[in-house]
C-alpha cells in the first residue's frame, strides 16, 4: 500500500527515506518539488500529486512534509490518516516532531518506521504498544545511553500484544495512581463586520493521562450529556453503554491518549467570548487612514481572556502605520504588510485598544479589500460549550486513586471580518 | 556520497568491532554497531564492515541483532556472496526461543531482496506460519508475500496458497488481515484474494476485533463479496451499521462505500446512508488536519454530482476560513457553486463576493468565475455583483469579470444587454492576455450593442504592433471582422490596417495565417463571410448539456474513497472508456477559454467535420448540406419512412432551443412551427460523409404526448440509420428535460 516515505523539509531537502518493498528513487520526489515552487506557501502544496507512475500523499505538519509514495489505486483518507499517525507517533517519542529531532533520534525512527508498517501495511501504530518494543529516547536516558552505550530497543515483546484488552499491557505498577482528564475546547468562528456570528463551531476533545495499577475500569459521566452528539471515542470505550446511558465506561490505555473528541455545531450553543470592535478607514483622498481597534470579553461566565493575539493581514498600498496600544506589544511588517499585536489578558475594567492611522501609498486608489482580523486566546478553567464532567469513578482495583479535571477553551480558527 | 574523515571512522569501527575485548563486552559491542548504523544513516559508505557486522549479529542481544538487520537488508543486494553469510545466522535465530527474535530473523530473511533467497527462507516461512507467537505469524505471512515477489513471474505455490485461507482463522487480528493483504498480493494474476460466503461472514463476524486499518481493509475486501438474497445483503448492512460512525474517517469512508456498492440495485438505501454519513463527513470536512479536509471535500463535490441539493442547508461548513490553505478554499468554493439553491443563494453570493477581494490573485479569481458559473441559474443577481465588482479598478478583478462575462453571455443570451452596459471602461484596466482576449470577443460578438466598441478596438489596433500575446492579435482579428460586418463604416479603416499589419508585418505565423484567411475570405465577397462568421453568438443548450448533472449513485460508487474523486481527470478517462454511447463532441465551446471565440471558428471555417462519437457506429455528419427546402419537399415525398420513434417529452417546444441543440450535432433545420402552436412540426436534415442523406420529421400532437419522430433515408443503410438516430435522440433528449 505505502511504497516509501520522504520526509522533506519546507527548503525541498529529503532528510529521511524509508522504502518498504523495492527502492523508489528520489527523483519521483521532484515532482512534489514542483508543486512545492508553484505554490506561494508551504502550506499551499496540495496533498494529492499524481506523476506518470506513482501518486504522492503529502501531510504537511510541524515544517516537514510526510511524503507517501503510492503506486496503486489506495483510499486516501487511509493514508492520510496514517501518515497523521506517523506524526503524532514521533511527537510523542521525542516530545516535539522536528527535523533536527529527527534527525538526532534517527535510529530510533528507522525502528519505529519498521514496526509500524510492514511490507507497506499498516501493522503496530499503538503508541502503548509500540513503546514496549521501542523505548522512547528521555534526556536522562540519553545521558545513561551514552555512558553505558545501552540503545532504545525494548528487549522483550510486549505482553500487551498477548493480554485480553488490545490496548492495555499486563502488569501496570505505580506508586502514585493518578488519572488526569482534560477538556479541550477549540472555537472556530468568522464573525461579520457588524458583530454577528457566520458560522461558529466547537472542536472539543478530552484527553487523558491514565496512571493507574493493574486493570481499572472507569467510568465518566457528564452534567450535561446532551451537548455530545457528535462524537467519536477511543476504542476502549464500550460504545453501548454510551448509547443506553449516556455514562463513558471504558478500561484505559496505559498513559496519554485521546478519549474522545466531539463536535458542537448548532449556532446557538455556541458562545463567542469575545468581540472586537473596528473602525478601519483608507480615506479616499489623502493618504492617511485610520485604525482603531478594541477588544472586549463577552460571554466568558466570569474568566478572564488571557494569551490574546491579534494578526491581520493589511492591504498591499499600506506603507506603514503608526499605533499605540493601551497595552501589549504591536508589530506591523512592512514587507509582509503583517501586523502583529500581542495584548495579553483583557481586563474588562479597562478594555484594550490599538489606535492610530495608516500611511497608504500615494496615488493609489483605496484598497478594496478589507482585512481580516485573526484572534488567538486562550481560557482557563472555562469549556465553553458548557461540558462539565459529573463524576470519575473506578472499578476493579482496591486502591485510591487521585483525579484530576481541567477545562480550557482556545480559538483555533476565529476571524473577524472588517 | 564523500564523508570527510570517514574512512578514519571506519577503520576505527573495523578495529573496535573485531575486537576480542569489545565483543566480550555487551554493551560496548551494541555501541560500536549502533555508531555504524548512524553513520549509515548519514549517508557514508560503510560497506566495508559487512563481514564484521553479520559476526556481529550473531550476539545473543536482542537489540543488536535489529541493528544488525538494518545494517544487512540495506547492503545485501550489493553484496549477495557475504550476504549468505548472514543468511546463515538468520536461519539459526529462527528456532530462538524468544518469540521476538524469531520474528526479527524472519522479517530480516525476507526483507534481503537477493535473487536464489527463496530455498533459503522456505522453511524458516513454513515453520514461521505454524509458530505458536503471533507477532512472528504476522511476519511470516507478510513474509509469503515479500518472497513471492522476488520470485518474479514463478508459479503460485498452491500448498502455500491454501496454508494462507486456513490462517484467515487465526486467533489473532492482525494476522487475518494480514492473510488478505498477502493473498492479494500472490494472487494478483488471478484476480486477488477470493471471498465467498464463509469467508465474508467470518471478516464480518471479526471486524470487531481489528484495528482501524484492518477494518478499513477489510471493508474494501469485502466489497467482492455479492450477497446471494435480499435477507442476507440486509443482515450484513445492519451488522456493519456502527462503522458508518467510526471514529476514523477512512473506516466511514470505506464502510459507505460498501454500503453503496452491496445496495446497487436499492436507491433508497444509498440514499439512506449518505444521510447517515452526512454529519462524519461534515466533521472531517471541518477537521483539523488540512490533508483530511481536502480529501472529504472532494468526496462531498462527488456526492453533490448526484444529491445536489445533499448539503445544501449545511452551506455555512463551506465558507472559508481565512487562515486555510488555497486547495481547500478553492474546493470549498466549487461546493458552494454546486450546493447553492433558492434558500441560500443571497448568503453563499454574499460570501463569495467577500472572497473576491482577496489578497492572494488567484483566489480572488477563483471566486469571480465561481459568481460566474452560478450566474448560469441565478443571472440577474450575479450579473449585478460582477458589475459592482467592476466599480473597483482593479486589473485582476475586471479581468476575471470580463472572462465571466464572455462565459455567460455564450450560455445566457438573456443577460447580454446587461453584460455590454457593463464593458466600456475595461479596456483600460485589462492587461493579461486572457482578459484581454474576453473583452475583444464581447466587442467582437456583441459590437452592435455597444455603442464605443468600434473606438476601443481602434485603440487595440493602434497598439498591436507593441502588443505581446499572439492569441490576443488572433482575438482581435476575428472581434473586427465581426464587427465590420455589423457596423462596416466604422470598421473599414481599421479593419484594413489591422490586415495590413498581419500580412506584412507580423512574424508570428499562425497570426499570419489567420490574417492571410480572413483578407482571402472577404475578397469572396460580404455574403459569404457573413455566412462563415455569423454562427450563433449564444448557445444556452450546450451550458445546459454540460449540466445536465444528477447522475445515478451507481455511476460513482466504485470509485468512492480512491484516488479517483480527488483527480477528476482519472475519472473522467474511466467514464469515457467503460461508458460507450455518451456522446462527446469533438469541440466544446467551455473547454479552454484561451480558443473559445476562435475554436468554434475554425472549425467551421475550414469545414472541419465534426466526428460524432465513434462507438455510435462511426457516422460522420459533414456540417453543411445544400438542401433547399424545395429540394427537401421533393425527396422527402419520395421516400419512405425507415424509423419511427417517439420520444418523452413535456411542456411546449422551445424552437430555438431544439434549432441550436441540432445545429452542434450538424443537423440542419429546414422548416419549424412557431412556439405554442398545435400539433407542432419540424423538419430537418443532414448528410454523412459517404453522401446518404437523412430527413427527419418532427411532430408534437398535444402538450403531453410525446414528441413523434420520423426519419427517412436516401440509402438504406441500417446501421448508419441508427447512429443517426441516436445523435438525434441525444440532442432532442438534453432540450427535453428543460424547464423555461
Amino acid at each position: 500500500m505505502i511504497h516509501s516515505l520522504f520526509l522533506i523539509n519546507a527548503s525541498g531537502d529529503i532528510f529521511l527515506e524509508k522504502h518498504w518493498k523495492s527502492v523508489v528513487s528520489r527523483s519521483v520526489c521532484d515532482y512534489f518539488f514542483e508543486a512545492q515552487e508553484r505554490a506561494s506557501e508551504a502550506e499551499n502544496v496540495p496533498p494529492v500529486i499524481s506523476t506518470p507512475h506513482h501518486y504522492l500523499l503529502s501531510v504537511y505538519r510541524h515544517k516537514i512534509f510526510f511524503v507517501a509514495v503510492i503506486q496503486t489505486e489506495v483510499p486516501p483518507l487511509f493514508v492520510i490518516e496514517f501518515l497523521h499517525r506517523v506524526v503524532d507517533t514521533f511527537q510523542d517519542y521525542f516530545g516535539v516532531c522536528s527535523e533536527v529531532m529527527i534527525k538526532d533520534n534517527v535510529v530510533v525512527v528507522y525502528e519505529v518506521l519498521e514496526e509500524m508498517l510492514d511490507n507497506g501495511f499498516p501493522l503496530a501504530t499503538e503508541s502503548n504498544i509500540l513503546k514496549e518494543l521501542i523505548k522512547p529516547p528521555t534526556i536522562l536516558r540519553t545521558v545513561v545511553n551514552t555512558i553505558t552505550g545501552s540503545t532504545n530497543v525494548g528487549d522483550q515483546l510486549p505482553t500487551g500484544q498477548l493480554s485480553v484488552v488490545p490496548w492495555r499491557r499486563t502488569g501496570v505498577k505505580y506508586t502514585n495512581n493518578e488519572a488526569y482528564f482534560d477538556v479541550i475546547e477549540e472555537i472556530d468562528a468568522i464573525i461579520d463586520k457588524s458583530g454577528s456570528t457566520i458560522t461558529a463551531e466547537i472542536q472539543g476533545v478530552i484527553d487523558a493521562c491514565v496512571k493507574l495499577t493493574g486493570m481499572p475500569d472507569l467510568t465518566l459521566s457528564f452534567m450535561n450529556p446532551r451537548l455530545l452528539d457528535d462524537v467519536s471515542f477511543h476504542p476502549c470505550v464500550r460504545f453501548k453503554r454510551w448509547e443506553s446511558e449516556r455514562i463513558l465506561s471504558f478500561i484505559p490505555p496505559d498513559g496519554n491518549f485521546r478519549l474522545l473528541s466531539y463536535h458542537v455545531s448548532a449556532q446557538n450553543l455556541v458562545a463567542i467570548p469575545v468581540y472586537v470592535k473596528h473602525n478601519i478607514n483608507f480615506r479616499d483622498s489623502s493618504s492617511l487612514g485610520r485604525f482603531e481597534i478594541t477588544v472586549g470579553p463577552k460571554q466568558t461566565m466570569g474568566k478572564t481572556i488571557e494569551g490574546v493575539m491579534v494578526t491581520s493581514q493589511m492591504p498591499k498600498s499600506v506603507l506603514n502605520m503608526s499605533l499605540t496600544p493601551s497595552q501589549g506589544t504591536h508589530i506591523f511588517d512592512p514587507v509582509t504588510k503583517l501586523l502583529t499585536w500581542d495584548l495579553g489578558k483583557i481586563n474588562p475594567q479597562k478594555l484594550p485598544s490599538l489606535k492610530g492611522s495608516m500611511n497608504l501609498q500615494a496615488g493609489t486608489s483605496k484598497p478594496d479589500e478589507n482585512p481580516t482580523i485573526n484572534l488567538q486566546f486562550k481560557i482557563q478553567q472555562l469549556a465553553i460549550s458548557g461540558l462539565k464532567v459529573n463524576r470519575l469513578d473506578m472499578y476493579g482495583e482496591k486502591y485510591k486513586p487521585f483525579k484530576g479535571i481541567k477545562y480550557m477553551t482556545k480559538a483555533g480558527k476565529f476571524q473577524v471580518r472588517t | 556520497m564523500p564523508y570527510l574523515g570517514g574512512e578514519e571512522a571506519l577503520r576505527d569501527l573495523r578495529r573496535a568491532l573485531s575486537n576480542p575485548h569489545v565483543q566480550a563486552e555487551p554493551l560496548r559491542y551494541r555501541a560500536a554497531v549502533l555508531r555504524v548504523i548512524r553513520l549509515m544513516t548519514q549517508g557514508v559508505d560503510v560497506s566495508g564492515l559487512f563481514a564484521e557486522m553479520v559476526k556481529a549479529g550473531a550476539a545473543a542481544d536482542v537489540v543488536q541483532k535489529k541493528l544488525v538487520q538494518l545494517y544487512v537488508c540495506a547492503h545485501a543486494p550489493r553484496m549477495p556472496r557475504l550476504a549468505l553469510l548472514a543468511v546463515n545466522t538468520l536461519r539459526r535465530d529462527c528456532a530462538d526461543p524468544s518469540p521476538a527474535v524469531r520474528g526479527l530473523a524472519l522479517r530480516g530473511l525476507c526483507d534481503l531482496r537477493m535473487p536464489g533467497m527463496q530455498e533459503y527462507v522456505q522453511q524458516p516461512l513454513l515453520s514461521g506460519l505454524r509458530d505458536r507467537a503471533s507477532y512472528v505469524r504476522r511476519i511470516a505471512v507478510l513474509g509469503c508475500a515479500k518472497v513471492h515477489r522476488l520470485q518474479g513471474d514463478t508459479e503460485v505455490d498452491g500448498a502455500l496458497v491454501n496454508e494462507l485461507y486456513s490462517l484467515l482463522r487465526d486467533q489473532d487480528p492482525i494476522v487475518v488481515v494480514n492473510c488478505l493483504r498477502a493473498l492479494e498480493e500472490i494472487l494478483k494474476k488471478e484476480g486477488g484474494v477470493v471471498i465467498n460466503k464463509p469467508i465474508a461472514h467470518h471478516l464480518l463476524n471479526r471486524m470487531a476485533d481489528l484495528d482501524q486499518w484492518g477494518q478499513s481493509e477489510v471493508l474494501a475486501f469485502l466489497l467482492r463479496y455479492r450477497p446471494r438474497s435480499e435477507e442476507e445483503l440486509f443482515n450484513i448492512l445492519s451488522l456493519l451499521d456502527g462503522y458508518l460512525k467510526s471514529s476514523s474517517p477512512s473506516v466511514v469512508m470505506a464502510a459507505t462505500k460498501l454500503f453503496l456498492v452491496l445496495a446497487r440495485e436499492y436507491p433508497h438505501v444509498q440514499a439512506d446512508v449518505l444521510v447517515r454519513v452526512k454529519g462524519p463527513l461534515l466533521a472531517a470536512c471541518t477537521s483539523e488536519s488540512r490533508e483530511l479536509c481536502f480529501t472529504a471535500l472532494c468526496h462531498v463535490r462527488q456526492i453533490l454530482g448526484s444529491l445536489p441539493g445533499h448539503f445544501s442547508s449545511h452551506y455555512k461548513k463551506f465558507f472559508c476560513s481565512y487562515s486555510e490553505p488555497h486547495y481547500i478554499k478553492c474546493q470549498k468554493m466549487e461546493v458552494l457553486c454546486e450546493l447553492v439553491n433558492d434558500e441560500n443563494v443571497q448568503q453563499v453570493l454574499e460570501e463569495l463576493k467577500g472572497y473576491c477581494t482577496d489578497i492572494s490573485v488567484e483566489l480572488a479569481q477563483g471566486a469571480i468565475s465561481a459568481i460566474g458559473s452560478i450566474a448560469r441559474t441565478y443571472t440577474e443577481q450575479c450579473v449585478g455583483i460582477l458589475t459592482e465588482l467592476l466599480g473597483l479598478q482593479q486589473e485582476h478583478i475586471t479581468s476575471a469579470v470580463v472572462q465571466a462575462f464572455r462565459d455567460l453571455v455564450w450560455l445566457c443570451p438573456q443577460c447580454t444587454d446587461a453584460v455590454c452596459q457593463a464593458l466600456p471602461g475595461c479596456e483600460d484596466i485589462i492587461q493579461d492576455s486572457e482578459g484581454k482576449q474576453a473583452l475583444i470577443w464581447l466587442l467582437g460578438a456583441h459590437g452592435e450593442k455597444v455603442p464605443n466598441a468600434p473606438y476601443v478596438l481602434e485603440d487595440f489596433v493602434e497598439n498591436v504592433k507593441t502588443e505581446v500575446f499572439p492569441a490576443v492579435k488572433m482575438e482581435l482579428l476575428t472581434a473586427l471582422v465581426r464587427l465590420f460586418l455589423s457596423r462596416p463604416a466604422e470598421c473599414q479603416d481599421m479593419l484594413g490596417r489591422l490586415l495590413y499589419h498581419c500580412i506584412e508585418e507580423e512574424k508570428d505565423m499562425s497570426v499570419r495565417d489567420r490574417g492571410l484567411f480572413y483578407y482571402r475570405l472577404l475578397q469572396s465577397g460580404v455574403d459569404e463571410v457573413k455566412r462563415v462568421l455569423c454562427s450563433p453568438k449564444s448557445d444556452p443548450s450546450l451550458g445546459l448539456l454540460e449540466d445536465q448533472t444528477e447522475q445515478p449513485v451507481n455511476t460513482w460508487a466504485s470509485e468512492f474513497n480512491t484516488l479517483a474523486p480527488i483527480y477528476g481527470k482519472a475519472r473522467w478517462a474511466l467514464v469515457t472508456a467503460h461508458q460507450p454511447g455518451e456522446p462527446c463532441y469533438a469541440f466544446s465551446p467551455c473547454s479552454d477559454s484561451g480558443n473559445r471565440g476562435t475554436g468554434s471558428l475554425i472549425s467551421e471555417g475550414s469545414k472541419e467535420v465534426l466526428k460524432v462519437h465513434p462507438d455510435t457506429g462511426s457516422l460522420t455528419l459533414i456540417p453543411d448540406v445544400a438542401l433547399t427546402a424545395e429540394q427537401f419537399e421533393k425527396t422527402w415525398l419520395s421516400l419512405a419512412v425507415s424509423c419511427q420513434q417517439s420520444l418523452p417529452w413535456v411542456g411546449t417546444v422551445h424552437p430555438d432551443t431544439i434549432q441550436t441543440a441540432l445545429h452542434v450535432v450538424h443537423i440542419q433545420t429546414i422548416a419549424m412551427s412557431k412556439a405554442g402552436v398545435q400539433p407542432w412540426k419540424a423538419y430537418f436534415t443532414a448528410q454523412d460523409d459517404s453522401g446518404c442523406l437523412f430527413l427527419a420529421e418532427l411532430l408534437l400532437e398535444a402538450e403531453d404526448s410525446g414528441m413523434q419522430v420520423a426519419v427517412k433515408q436516401s440509402e438504406a443503410k441500417p446501421e448508419a440509420l441508427q447512429a443517426f438516430m441516436s445523435v438525434f435522440r441525444t440532442a432532442v433528449g438534453a432540450v427535453a428535460g428543460l424547464k423555461s
